[in-house]
């Protein structure tokens, strides 16, 4: 199941393409995150990611309309798959048991 | 969108084409509109400046393979193709080559005119670029061509005269006082010397007399024999390979014995390379300069700074650094002022001429003009011109036939693009084989053009680069230049009207670019035959005018040897034969293409006279044989020596003279040897008719005599011809009987102008061929477009006549558009041509008549043939087909 292993990037971003629903393009994405995360993400790495979260088959993609904003190209917008939605699911998985496992004495000491 | 707005907020072009350029096409769009927004954001967040600039952090930040790479094949893919992906147009090629070929296979006639246009066109711009590159390819082959120099003379008198020789000291005075060249070759040329290998083989041959350093300057390589001292030797001999294969067949020519001139015996040392056909070097024969004294010592007399000859000439080859003109303004006036006294300083004048300039110089001697090779190129350009238009022209008429296959195209998703392409494709095929078909041709014509120039001209484009290139350029601009129109008009059409046959022709465009193109060719058509016509004229009239003495059935004899005695018993010989009607000896005779000229002392005038004249020595005989009329005084009286002297009219008015009668009596010292003018004679054409006559005289001088004219009874000619060779050969046993008749002689001086004449008519004829080919073919094409309205107008009454007047009324308009431009060109051309002779024809309203006559017909039969066929067409049968 290697092309379905999400890295933590790809993660955040196949969680606001989730969150954005029908407006999920590469700008909104950006603009999504530097908001949540409060420091500049780059187009580029927007970019990648969403391809690469394309080829491993987790959001598919079409083209929107072409817009004046836009100089007259259109946007590519993402939905997530199937697939997505369950790797997505699988990490949250995976997370729960992990912090359900934590022992509550764990943190204790910190405080 | 608001235009004026987004100018101003547009993102750096030049980071976006890059950009554009780097990015995979599935992504393009997508990330190009991506920083467009972000731009736009932050140009209301930022300002202008800041945006720019995070445009192109941003877009550095975006550089990543990912950026570039072409997009993954995987299964996962679910991307659909986008729109950027381009026809690839060489895969289409193979079908436009189908589509083409069976285009061209229905329309035969459409076919058949382009191509032989075309070739016709091209075969000929093919041969006018050899001809010009072989002109221009004279004596280029020599090392260091451009340090090298003849040094020729002007005579600034009244006014400038030209020669290419120069003083025969001048090349001692050059080599020995200063040191700007490298090498100094003196040469003096000798045309038809008497060149014998034993007393029976004897040959003429040109020969020339050359210093050693001559080979060092040219590129004349040796074969056999050592280059080192070549012509260093008296008495010895260098040949070329030719010559020596005439005398000595396959037997070794060196060490073998030559006389020349029977004054002169020289020993062959070695064997020159054949000279190649492209120099102006034409003697086969050289001997070293130092045996030149005993040949003809009159052209060697030493410190003799008075005279010179044009063959005595000297080349040099300067340093490198050296310009020309420091040596014009410092050397060579220096040696003027050093050898002469102040006044004859002013009048000799010594300057450098370019070896590239010797072939197109024709105040030096030289073969042509650039400019007529200018105007060759003209021609073939309009020739290629014409024949595009046609193609243009047919191209564009047929385009309506094409709508069908264009909207099928377009609407199965071509785009204009690509259908352009395939029309160049179209027009690339007529072309190409109209260029193989071209070349044939050319190869073929090229033995005639050959004969016509007397020039060796080849055509190979496998190891002739430049032709090669040639040959290439030219068709991708015949290409473009005929395909590039038709092709837009057809890429140009909406596929819904032409699917649905709604296109108009007006809708093609272009009916008034095509009338515009038939001007252009009915012009070059009357801007030939203008030219053919008055070129014609004016050398039918320098040939046939009365120059002013009898020309027809003279023969000239060479005479080799002037001895008092001789030359009276071969007087007194041919005299008695039967057909000779009179027997002159002479130097020149009455026309001569050049003819030096000399100073003139009138009477007891103290100074010499400020123009030149020019002398004719001849015998009492001269007048009568010639027939010049004698206006005042009387005819010379026999003598050897000069006594008296005949003056022309011209020199009599030059002399300041009212009256003809007032220099009867006077004394006359001419060349510095005086005596007695005892006639005037009227003026007659010595020269060509491009030069006015100018001041001369006719005295005895028997030491100068080297030609014999006889007027003979032309209806007998063979037998007095043969009596001829007989008695002169007794004369002189060791030389070459020869002869040439005086109005062959004058008719060589209007040689190039008659081949001129020959090729433009040539050419005249193919352009208007050309464009006759073109009239029939969008004739044809009208008279097809019209055959339902013929019908119409026949049904309702119109006669043959008023249809004929349909089709004719068009052409005929273009054809007086057409005049409009073509006559005054052509006369402003013409006029400048004829500027070149002093005695011409006028251009008179006849020869314009007449050439847009020869138009109008060659046009009327054209259009008359296709259209009187149309006009005739029975209407049920044009009616009925629907």
């Amino acid at each position: 199941m290697k092309g379905t292993q999400l890295g933590e990037f790809e993660e955040i971003v196949l969680l606001t393409i989730a969150l954005l629903y029908d407006d999920a393009h590469s700008i909104a994405v950006v603009e999504k995150l530097s908001q949540r995360l409060e420091r500049p993400i780059s187009l580029g790495a927007v970019h990648r990611t969403m391809q690469r979260l394309e080829e491993k088959g987790l959001v598919i993609s079409r083209f929107g309309e072409a817009t004046p904003e836009r100089g007259g190209r259109r946007k590519r917008l993402f939905t997530i798959t199937i697939a997505g939605e369950q790797s997505l699911r699988e990490v949250r998985h995976i997370r729960n048991e992990l912090w359900e496992g934590i022992p509550k004495t764990a943190f204790d000491h910190l405080t | 969108m608001n235009r004026k707005n987004k100018t101003h907020q547009d993102p750096p072009g030049w980071a976006e084409r890059l950009l554009a350029r780097i990015t995979a096409p599935h992504i393009r769009e997508e990330v190009l509109g991506d920083l467009y927004e972000l731009f736009q954001k932050r140009v209301q967040r930022y300002g202008y400046m800041k945006a720019r600039l995070l445009y192109v952090l941003e877009m550095l930040l975006l550089l990543h393979p990912r950026l570039w790479r072409k997009q993954a094949q995987s299964a996962h893919l679910y991307t659909k193709p986008t729109d950027y992906s381009t026809p690839n147009p060489l895969v289409m090629l193979s079908n436009y080559v189908k589509i083409a070929l069976r285009k061209l296979n229905r329309h035969k006639s459409y076919t058949l005119i382009n191509v032989v246009s075309l070739s016709l066109g091209i075969a000929c711009t093919i041969l006018i670029f050899t001809l010009v590159k072989y002109h221009l390819s004279f004596d280029t082959f020599h090392a260091n061509q451009d340090r090298i120099y003849r040094i020729y003379t002007e005579l600034h008198t009244e006014k400038v005269t030209y020669s290419t020789g120069v003083p025969s000291p001048m090349g001692e005075a050059f080599q020995g006082g200063y040191s700007v060249a490298e090498e100094v070759g003196r040469i003096a040329f000798f045309k038809k010397r008497v060149v014998s290998v034993s007393p029976e083989k004897k040959f003429e041959e040109d020969i020339a007399f050359a210093d050693p350093d001559f080979l060092s300057i040219f590129n004349f390589p040796l074969i056999q024999g050592n280059s080192k001292i070549a012509l260093q030797e008296r008495n010895t001999a260098l040949i070329t390979d030719r010559i020596a294969k005439k005398y000595f067949g396959t037997q070794d020519p060196i060490g073998k014995l030559l006389r020349v001139d029977n004054s002169l015996s020289v020993r062959i040392t070695g064997i020159l390379q054949n000279l190649p056909p492209n120099t102006d070097f034409h003697t086969e024969i050289y001997i070293p300069f130092s045996n030149l004294q005993e040949h003809s010592p009159w052209i060697v007399e030493k410190d003799w700074w008075l005279g010179f000859n044009k063959e005595m000439q000297c080349f040099i080859r300067l340093k490198p650094g050296v310009s020309a003109a420091t040596v014009d303004s410092r050397i060579l006036t220096a040696i003027s002022n050093k050898y002469y006294d102040k006044e004859m300083a002013k009048q000799f004048r010594f300057k450098l001429q370019p070896l590239a300039d010797v072939h197109f110089n024709p105040k030096l001697r030289g073969y042509t003009e650039k400019k007529n090779l200018w105007t060759f190129a003209l021609i073939g350009f309009f020739l290629v011109v014409t024949a595009c238009v046609n193609f243009i022209n047919l191209a564009t008429a047929q385009a309506l036939g094409r709508s069908r296959e264009i909207g099928v195209r377009k609407a199965l998703g071509s785009q204009r693009g690509a259908i352009f392409w395939q029309f160049i494709t179209e027009t690339g095929l007529i072309a190409g084989s109209a260029l193989i078909i071209a070349f044939g041709l050319a190869y073929v014509a090229l033995p005639f053009v050959n004969q016509w120039f007397d020039i060796e001209l080849s055509l190979n484009p496998l190891t002739d680069t430049d032709l090669l290139v040639f040959l290439l350029l030219l068709l991708l601009v015949v290409i473009f230049c005929s395909g590039a129109y038709p092709g837009l008009i057809l890429a140009r059409f909406q596929p819904v009207l032409a699917l649905k046959g709604k296109l108009s022709q007006q809708a093609v465009g272009g009916f008034s670019l095509r009338k515009g193109l038939v001007v252009t060719q009915f012009a070059i058509s009357q801007l030939l035959i203008i030219g053919t016509l008055i070129i014609t004229n004016q050398l039918r009239y320098s040939q046939q005018a009365d120059m002013g003495f009898r020309k027809d059935a003279i023969v000239i004899l060479p005479v080799p040897d002037n001895k008092k005695s001789k030359i009276n018993t071969l007087g007194a010989q041919l005299s008695e034969m039967s057909g000779v009607e009179n027997v002159t000896f002479f130097d020149t005779p009455p026309a001569t293409e050049f003819l030096g000229s000399t100073s003139f002392r009138f009477d007891s005038r103290p100074k010499a006279e400020a123009f030149n004249i020019s002398i004719k020595s001849a015998d009492h005989q001269y007048i009568p044989t010639f027939k010049i009329p004698i206006l005042a005084g009387r005819n010379l009286n026999p003598s050897d020596t000069i006594r008296e002297y005949l003056l022309n009219e011209t020199a009599v008015k030059s002399l300041g003279l009212a009256s003809l009668q007032d220099v009867i009596g006077k004394s006359a010292t001419i060349n510095g040897r005086s005596g007695t003018i005892v006639g005037v004679i009227k003026d007659f054409h010595f020269k060509s008719f491009r030069v006015a006559i100018e001041p001369l005289c006719l005295t005895t001088w028997g030491e100068v005599y080297n030609s014999c004219g006889v007027k003979v009874n032309p209806a007998n000619l063979g037998p007095t011809l043969s009596g001829f060779e007989k008695a002169w050969k007794a004369m002189y046993p060791s030389s070459i009987f020869t002869y040439r008749f005086l109005d062959e002689d004058i008719e060589r001086f209007y040689k190039l102008d008659n081949m001129l004449l020959r090729l433009i008519q040539a050419f005249a004829a193919i352009a208007i061929f050309v464009g006759c080919l073109g009239l029939y073919g969008l004739v044809s094409f009208m008279a097809a477009q019209k055959t339902k309205e013929i019908g119409v107008r026949k049904v309702l009454g119109a006669s043959t006549a008023s249809i004929l007047w349909l089709f004719g009324k068009e052409f005929f308009r273009l054809l007086l558009v057409a005049f409009m431009l073509a006559a005054p060109l052509a006369w402003w051309l013409m006029d400048r041509w004829l500027n070149n002779f002093v005695y011409r024809v006028e251009l008179g309203a006849g020869i314009f008549i007449l050439a847009i006559l020869i138009t109008l017909i060659v046009a009327l039969l054209t259009v008359g043939f296709r259209s009187v066929k149309a006009a005739l067409m029975n209407p049920i049968k044009t009616l009925r087909t629907e």
